[in-house]
């Protein structure tokens, strides 16, 4: 299906620790971070790179419609991660060179994402769609795209997608994660909106050495460019960063017939159920 | 006058959640600490004052926004009524469940009051002479707290975390019904969907989580895999015992492969690292291997069994209080009966 | 293998280059140099497009291009001389080298299989006051590597990534894999990528999209020992007279927290020699932080089809002069990797039409010296150096150009004349432990001249029966009975055995001994793309069923070849695999005469392997 509308996506994302490796936190120079930060490696956040794949797809339904990646994170990760990234589709990067992680404040880190869209040339915010990951793998706080999105004016916003419908005239619905595992379906009738994705349903984007070589035509001057921004947040701070501690005495039940095993289970189950 | 603000969506004759219950035992919490008098703000449809009523005891006063639109949330709308409701209220923190529709709408509602926002919030602290946050970060691996010094602060309050506030004794508090007209809104509810096919087997109010993990798909010991039999023993076993299903990511990204894999499992059902962490009373992980970072699915599990094949299952060491070294084919074929 | 019926994309680049490793930062930091010193005197031109700068592109299979083993001591002289101002602390884990000591390991549990005069050392030193270990009064000279560093691999391959990237010469894909060479009669004319959005079979599924074939002028092989391209070009062409890849090691290391009160000095190098086996030897690194690079080598001239090198490498890191220093730390990453021992004895055909190899799948491994990295990198840098020079000069890849500019450059470089007295300095290690030692020895201080010669043997041939390799420690009905267990309920030979001989169990306590399965997790993941096929495939099921010890099982790094109960073939997760490839060396059916790479064992091109933050 093709659709002849016209968007201009905009993704919003930070780089985070790849969602697998060990983490432990620290205190350095009076700031919560992370052991070996610079060293972990860093992927565009879990959620955010789902949106990146529907923005492909939406943009191959749609006519004209254009990419641009506003990607936070220090420098040297920012290339680093962008070396895989830019083999998935073709996009406009927009690099902010300022840290990334947990224990930041979401509304510097929103007050930079607006900054960096309404300097995107241009882009008409009438009809952008702002789409990201509905809650990181740091801050898992949900709260960065409504911010920028009330920053920029728009007040649709949807969190928890996991499909977009484009329709013919430039309205669209969503569904939303809600409760239980269901779905809300909305109605919008056109852009501006702020989407905060989900999972999605499409597969991952396979590497594409031709698309990887345009982007990266434009993509390390824009590093290059990258606007160095302080995130720090005046009368905010996270103390007592810790691991939980929690080691449980494992009792191990081995050479146990399946039927005793299911009775044990079966009593457990029933102990302590109200009524 | 500084007040913390509690926000809960509600409808004329319809009894409160849990959820908001426990939003306002945890306003009780952070009141013990600031020493400032609760409010109520809700946000819904019909005559809400009767809602206000039923809140005797845990609130002093209440405000009420309501809008036949407002039954269903949406983003645009929720956040519109909230910000009313505490600038009517001049509170200095509003606290809201941490539900699917105040994770979306608080936020917005922040901003419009020029006020900031921290959300999954499951713990109050005194600190210095104030209340620090407490709250899970890099998805529930590390615990840390939070402290802000400006305002008007808001927080979504995670479920399970604080007990319910005792209502329906005491005075009923005085209601302020805010009346303005939303705005023109954009869009517009169709209702709800469910994307795994009808089956129910999310359940978040159910005692027991069963995990399921991608052992229940791979070759078992006949050398044959068994992916519709182990489908069929995971679904009489969440019927038989009203348990809510999760699995693992391993399980998840097999189904979403296309591989051989339990046709029902979704994105939704994934717990840990990269999906939810689900609470419940108990757990029973099954055929989960050790993936670390993923059994962070199961740290607000409090009774948690495991059953596997490996004695060092990840999952089960150090993290469960029984693992059963068995075959889970065997023991669920037992469960069934 | 990939489809050649389908319909696939293709692009022109002047240069494309297969993995990226050391000899690939070498060649690419000095190809960028070139290209980008050349562009005020007159720029040089891409022959497919002339009038703009040559493209180059490396795809690497692994993500973040942080695959490979962390723990590495090189004396860096080619890479000091690439990195005049080097300075250790800009490299996360890197550190200048500062002291340098081998010990010998004596057997604290009598479980050890050694030969008879090595069994009588333990208790002569005991009667000399030794309770645990032996410190060499002197570091054999030729193991110095004295003004040298210790790093991460990963660390460094990331750190000359960065810089080549924003240069802007050159290109690097990771997670992209080559998954075989494109051929016009005998020349090499570039590349074709992994097909993606396949089944682990290869058939076509979801998002298909068949791997790119890249054309290109010149095709820069440097992708290790057991990189799928390199091992394509010894298929095809097979090895120059003499040569053969036959003496492997896989090494397995744990980069270890160490606890706060240890005494290490930051930049030690510690050696280990005689346990857990005599064959098996052991290195540890002191990096900066209070952290530490730690493993052994287990080496295909270990006869035994029992391998298991993470069984080992616990049993090893338990040795009272090692949990001395260790105990109260914490394990925080894994990984393993195949060495290619034979150093310059296994030097394939460098170059041909079209393309040119380089690093460790091209014999620059010193085997004397235990030095690989630099000498990779030097390689990579004379390389750069041909290719400059054939670029300026508007000449072609050919054969004959390449061997008389790269060639001709190695065959008068230093890594030359260290492999050429390396060559024959492990030959004895083929007749056991002590031959080995005294051959090594006899190489090191005669410059090569002397050492102790032996009959070369392939690795499948260096593998003996249970029943011999055990015969004095365990009955052959016994040893029968296990595998026969074994083959009826699943397991590995190792977990029955090494209990048998008196090594004692291994009590996980979730620090420093934790199980196989965690150690993959520890720090890090199993990188197993979705979208690719499997890449270990068991060629001959007959060659399976008639294998009694399925050897690749024992030494698998990743538990991800196991046993299937009643199944004469193994099965493989690809979940687990972290492409250290030893099970290509360690299948017992072995490989064509000069190749240990045509074993039953395919292993295929597709991303992956294991990603942690300390490689």
């Amino acid at each position: 299906m093709s659709i002849d509308h016209t968007y201009h996506l905009v993704i919003c994302g930070s780089v985070v620790p790849d969602p697998l490796q060990s983490l432990e936190p620290v205190v350095t120079q009076g700031k919560p971070g992370l052991k070996n930060e610079l060293m972990l490696p860093m992927v565009l956040d879990p959620f955010v790179n789902h949106s990146l794949n529907e923005a492909a797809k939406l943009r191959e339904a749609t006519k004209d419609t254009q990419v641009h990646l506003v990607a936070v994170g220090p420098k040297a990760k920012l290339q680093q991660l962008m070396m895989v990234l830019a083999q998935k589709t073709a996009f406009n990067l927009v690099a902010v060179d300022a840290p990334a992680g947990g224990f930041i404040d979401s509304h510097t880190v929103a007050a930079a994402l607006a900054e960096a869209i309404k300097a995107i040339p241009g882009l008409d915010l009438q009809k952008t769609l702002v789409f990201g990951g509905w809650s990181s793998a740091s801050r898992a706080s949900g709260t960065t795209l409504q911010l920028v999105g009330e920053k920029l004016g728009i007040t649709e916003q949807f969190f928890g997608v996991d499909r977009l419908t484009p329709a013919a005239d430039g309205g669209f619905t969503v569904l939303e994660r809600v409760e239980a595992g269901q779905h809300l379906e909305t109605q919008v009738a056109g852009a501006p909106a702020v989407i905060g994705w989900a999972t999605g349903e499409l597969p991952e984007l396979p590497n594409n050495p031709k698309i990887g070589m345009m982007n990266m035509a434009k993509i390390m001057p824009a590093i290059g460019k990258a606007k160095a921004v302080d995130l720090a947040s005046a009368g905010f701070s996270v103390v007592d960063t810790a691991l939980p501690a929690e080691k449980r005495q494992t009792r191990v039940v081995k050479d146990m017939p399946a039927a005793a095993v299911a009775a044990e289970i079966k009593e457990w189950i029933a102990s302590g159920k109200a009524g | 006058m500084e007040s913390i603000l509690v926000i809960i969506d509600a409808e004329e004759d319809k009894p409160l959640s849990g959820q908001a219950l426990e939003t306002l035992g945890a306003a009780a919490a952070l009141s013990a600490i600031v020493k400032k008098e609760i409010s109520v703000g809700l946000v819904g449809s019909g005559d809400l004052s009767k809602v206000a009523t039923a809140l005797a005891g845990a609130a002093a006063k209440a405000f009420t926004f309501s809008d036949a639109a407002l039954k269903d949330p949406g983003y645009a709308r929720d956040a519109f009524a909230a910000a009313k409701l505490v600038k009517a209220s001049g509170a200095a923190w509003v606290l809201a469940p941490a539900s699917s529709r105040w994770s979306r709408a608080l936020p917005g509602a922040a901003e419009r009051c020029g006020g900031k926002v921290d959300t999954h919030i499951t713990s109050f602290e005194e600190k210095g002479g104030k209340a620090a946050a407490g709250r899970w970060y890099y998805r529930q691996r590390i615990f840390g707290k939070i402290l802000r010094e400006q305002g008007p602060w808001f927080m979504t309050i995670e479920t399970g975390s604080f007990p319910k506030a005792a209502v329906g004794v005491g005075a009923a508090p005085a209601v302020t019904p805010v009346a303005e007209a939303l705005p023109a809104s954009r869009s517009k509810v169709l209702g709800l969907r469910s994307l795994s096919g009808g089956k129910q087997t999310i359940k978040p109010d159910a005692e027991l989580l069963l995990v399921a993990g991608a052992g229940w798909t791979k070759t078992q010991k006949d050398g044959v895999k068994h992916a519709k039999e182990a489908e069929g023993l995971i679904l009489a076993f969440l019927e038989k015992y009203g348990a809510s299903l999760g699995s693992s990511k391993a399980a998840t990204d097999l189904a979403a492969e296309g591989g051989e894999a339990l046709t029902f499992m979704t994105q939704l059902h994934q717990v840990g690292q990269t999906g939810a962490s689900p609470r419940h009373a108990k757990g029973l992980a099954t055929c989960c291997f050790g993936e670390e970072p993923h059994v962070v699915g199961w740290r607000f599990i409090n009774e948690r069994r495991a059953i596997d094949l490996n004695a060092n299952c990840g999952w089960a060491q150090g993290k469960a209080d029984v693992l059963y070294v068995a075959d889970v084919f065997e023991v669920f074929k037992e469960l069934a009966k | 293998m990939s489809d050649t019926s389908v319909e696939r994309q293709s692009m022109e680049v002047d240069i494309a280059c297969v993995g990226f490793g050391p000899a690939m930062g070498g060649f690419l930091t000095h190809l960028s140099r070139g290209l980008k010193a050349a562009e005020a005197s007159g720029p040089i031109q891409s022959p497919t497009m002339p009038g703009a700068p040559p493209t180059v592109i490396c795809y690497e299979k692994a993500e973040d291009l942080a695959l490979g083993v962390s723990g590495v001591e090189t004396e860096a002289k080619a890479i000091k001389s690439s990195f005049p101002d080097f300075d250790p602390a800009s490299v996360p884990m890197t550190t200048w080298i500062k002291k340098e000591k081998t010990v010998y390991l004596m057997d604290p549990w009598g479980a050890s299989r050694r030969p008879l005069l090595v069994r009588l050392a333990d208790p002569i030193l005991r009667l000399l006051g030794k309770k645990h270990s032996f410190t060499l009064p002197v570091n054999p000279p030729f193991l110095h590597k004295k003004g040298g560093i210790i790093t991460a691999l990963g660390q460094f391959n990331q750190w000359v990534a960065g810089q080549l990237m924003a240069e802007g010469a050159v290109q690097i894909w990771p997670s992209m894999a080559v998954e075989d060479l494109l051929l016009e009669k005998d020349a090499v004319t570039g590349v074709r990528l992994a097909d993606q959005g396949v089944d682990k079979e290869g058939k076509p599924a979801e998002g298909f999209m068949p791997g790119m074939d890249i054309k290109a002028k010149l095709t820069v092989v440097g992708d290790g020992p057991i990189g799928s391209i390199g091992r394509k070009l010894n298929e095809k062409l097979g090895m120059p007279e003499g040569r053969h890849l036959w003496e492997w090691a896989v090494g397995m290391k744990f980069v270890v927290s160490l606890p706060d009160d240890c005494p290490l000095e930051e930049g030690t190098v510690i050696h280990t020699i005689g346990f857990p086996e005599p064959e098996i030897f052991g290195f540890f690194y002191v990096m900066p932080n209070k952290m530490a690079s730690m493993g052994i080598f287990v080496p295909s001239w270990m006869q035994t089809p029992v391998r298991t090198s993470y069984r080992y490498l616990q049993y090893w890191m338990q040795h009272p002069y090692l949990w001395q220093y260790v105990k109260g730390g914490k394990v925080s990453s894994f990984g393993a990797k195949s060495l290619l021992e034979s150093g310059i004895e296994g030097e394939p055909h460098l170059v041909g039409d079209g393309f040119a190899r380089i690093g460790e799948g091209s014999g620059t491994t010193n085997i004397l010296t235990n030095s690989g990295v630099d000498e990779a990198w030097a390689s990579g840098r004379l390389l750069a150096d041909a290719v400059l020079e054939l670029l300026k000069s508007g000449q072609p890849f050919t054969r004959e150009n390449l061997d008389k500019t790269y060639v001709a450059s190695r065959r008068r470089s230093a890594i030359e004349k260290g492999t050429r007295k390396a060559r024959h300095s492990r030959d004895g290690f083929r007749r056991g432990f002590l031959p080995g030692m005294v051959g090594m020895a006899l190489a090191g201080f005669t410059g090569g001249l002397l050492y102790v010669p032996s009959r070369e043997k392939a690795p499948h041939d260096m593998l003996i029966d249970l029943e011999r390799y055990y015969r004095d420690r365990i009955p052959a009905a016994e040893l029968r009975a296990m595998e026969a267990e074994c083959l009826q309920k699943g397991g590995t030979l190792w977990e029955k055995i090494l209990p048998r001989l008196g090594w004692p169990e291994v009590v996980f306590d979730g620090a420093l001994l934790i199980s196989h399965q965690d150690a993959l997790l520890l720090g890090g993941k199993v990188q197993a793309v979705h979208g690719y096929r499997d890449h270990v495939l068991f060629d001959d099921p007959a060659a399976c069923e008639a294998c009694r010890t399925k050897s690749c099982v024992e030494i698998c790094s990743g538990q991800a070849i196991a046993r299937v109960e009643g199944r004469p073939v193994p099965a493989f997760d690809r979940e687990k695999c972290v492409h250290c490839g030893a099970c290509i060396w360690g299948c017992a059916r072995g490989g064509r005469g000069d190749l240990a790479i045509d074993s039953n064992i395919a292993f295929l091109g597709v991303p992956g392997g294991l990603h942690s933050a300390e490689n």
